[in-house]
């Protein structure tokens, strides 16, 4: 499970660290000094909204269930705060256990992952030869016609489609940078294209700087380049210029 | 070093993919005992010091480059292969491994986010495959392929570890009823 290296009680919650609401959730719920009060759950939707998924109906329904259950919870928390008359509402009760149940069901997968992190971290480096073996030469067909049947259907079926292990493929998710970059603005409010970009290939490059003008766009940052051909400076929305 | 070893390592080398022990007794013409043996005297063969070793993974047997000279490999391709494979990535494939076969919507379900970037990725990857319908106008179901047991050591499907051993245990998941109850302040915060 993704640990906070800071209190996000103090400090701003790195988002960008958790894989959904529900792993955020479930990683603030098992962390005993967290306030769930506290939680900031219009950045939640923020992070999930922006996340760079397309949002499909059913989980799409369920995350606003989940959240308006989080949101009852801290309403419910800030009317009842010393009433000690407040009867408990079924109804809340049932989301609530609901919702401890949504947590319980996910956390084994959470776990397999981080298990699964292990074992990559040991047999993710070995390699394979990947070429693929020619295909067998067909038999030569005698004067049978079985033979001949058989020889026919195979040319017939389908070949196997073309293994493509050997291949590298470059994946760069234009969604993926948006994230990391906003991440990295809301902990240090500026960030560097070069600096960003360092070691990066062309492709990549190229993708960082369309996440830079897509958050330009967005209105979230303001990009910066003094000089043609420099470094951009990225700064979130807001913040000040250093002073030059 | 007798001839059947050196048969089967020839066949382990050329071999794309890992080779059953009753694949092996077919292209060798041996039993499966004899062969087994020759693949425990190859093993030793291939010992810590060797640049290869024999592994069993993904239903059958490997002659694969050990870890600590993936790197050195990666030097003759023009580009490295992405190994990286983000916390989506990882708790996606968790969710396949053992629910498959499954949907992209009940992925997403049981993530509490879309799956679609992230299952699009993995098919790329090889890691995921189509695991068909489960009637007509259903959703397409995934399961994992050979390349992910490769990828994670794994022999097959039963060397993943029981899912309950991730589960949380009684205090653990009493303590997110109680957290949440305490957090709505309602009722019994300590049950």
């Amino acid at each position: 499970m993704p640990a906070l290296s800071r209190d996000p009680l103090r400090l701003p919650l790195e988002l960008d660290l958790f894989e959904g609401p529900l792993d955020l959730l479930l990683t603030l719920v098992l962390r005993e000094e967290v306030d769930l009060a506290e939680l900031p759950l219009a950045e939640v939707v923020g992070a999930t909204l922006e996340g760079g998924e397309p949002w499909d109906p059913p989980p799409a329904g369920e995350l606003i269930l989940l959240l308006a259950a989080v949101a009852e919870l801290k309403a419910r928390r800030l009317v009842g705060e010393d009433d000690e008359e407040l009867v408990p509402d079924p109804e809340a009760e049932e989301v609530r256990e609901r919702l401890a149940q949504r947590l319980i069901a996910y956390a084994p997968f959470r776990r397999a992952a981080a298990w699964l992190a292990e074992q990559d971290g040991v047999d993710g480096a070995v390699r394979y030869r990947r070429v693929p073996l020619e295909a067998a030469a067909p038999p030569a067909v005698r004067d049978d016609p079985a033979e001949l049947a058989a020889t026919m259907s195979r040319l017939l079926r389908e070949p196997p489609a073309p293994s493509l292990a050997h291949l590298n493929r470059m994946r760069v998710n234009v969604g993926e940078l948006v994230v990391r970059l906003r991440g990295l603005l809301s902990r240090s409010g500026t960030a560097s294209y070069e600096r960003m970009t360092e070691g990066a290939g062309a492709l990549e490059q190229g993708m960082t700087l369309l996440a830079c003008l897509e958050l330009a766009r967005r209105g979230e940052a303001t990009l910066h380049q003094p000089v043609p051909f420099g470094d951009i400076a990225v700064r979130a929305a807001g913040s000040k210029a250093p002073p030059s | 070093m007798s001839e059947l070893p050196r048969q089967i390592e020839a066949l382990l080398f050329i071999s794309p993919e890992p080779l059953p022990v009753a694949r092996l007794s077919e292209l060798t013409g041996e039993d499966a005992e004899p062969v087994r043996r020759a693949l425990v005297e190859l093993a030793e063969r291939h010992g810590p010091g060797a640049a290869l070793e024999i592994a069993e993974v993904a239903g059958g047997f490997a002659l694969r480059v050990r870890a600590d000279l993936g790197e050195v490999c990666d030097r003759l391709r023009a580009r490295p292969p992405e190994d990286r494979l983000s916390p989506a990535a990882l708790e996606t494939l968790a969710v396949v491994a053992y629910m498959e076969p499954i949907s992209r919507p009940e992925i997403g379900r049981m993530r509490g986010v879309s799956a679609d970037a992230t299952v699009a990725g993995l098919l790329e990857r090889g890691l995921l495959e189509e695991a068909g319908r489960p009637g007509e106008g259903g959703a397409m179901r995934y399961r994992t392929t050979r390349a992910f047991q490769e990828r994670f050591g794994l022999r097959g499907p039963e060397d993943l570890p029981q899912l309950d051993r991730f589960e949380l245990t009684g205090p653990e998941a009493d303590a997110v009823r109680r957290r949440l109850a305490e957090a709505g302040h309602m009722g019994d915060a300590d049950g």
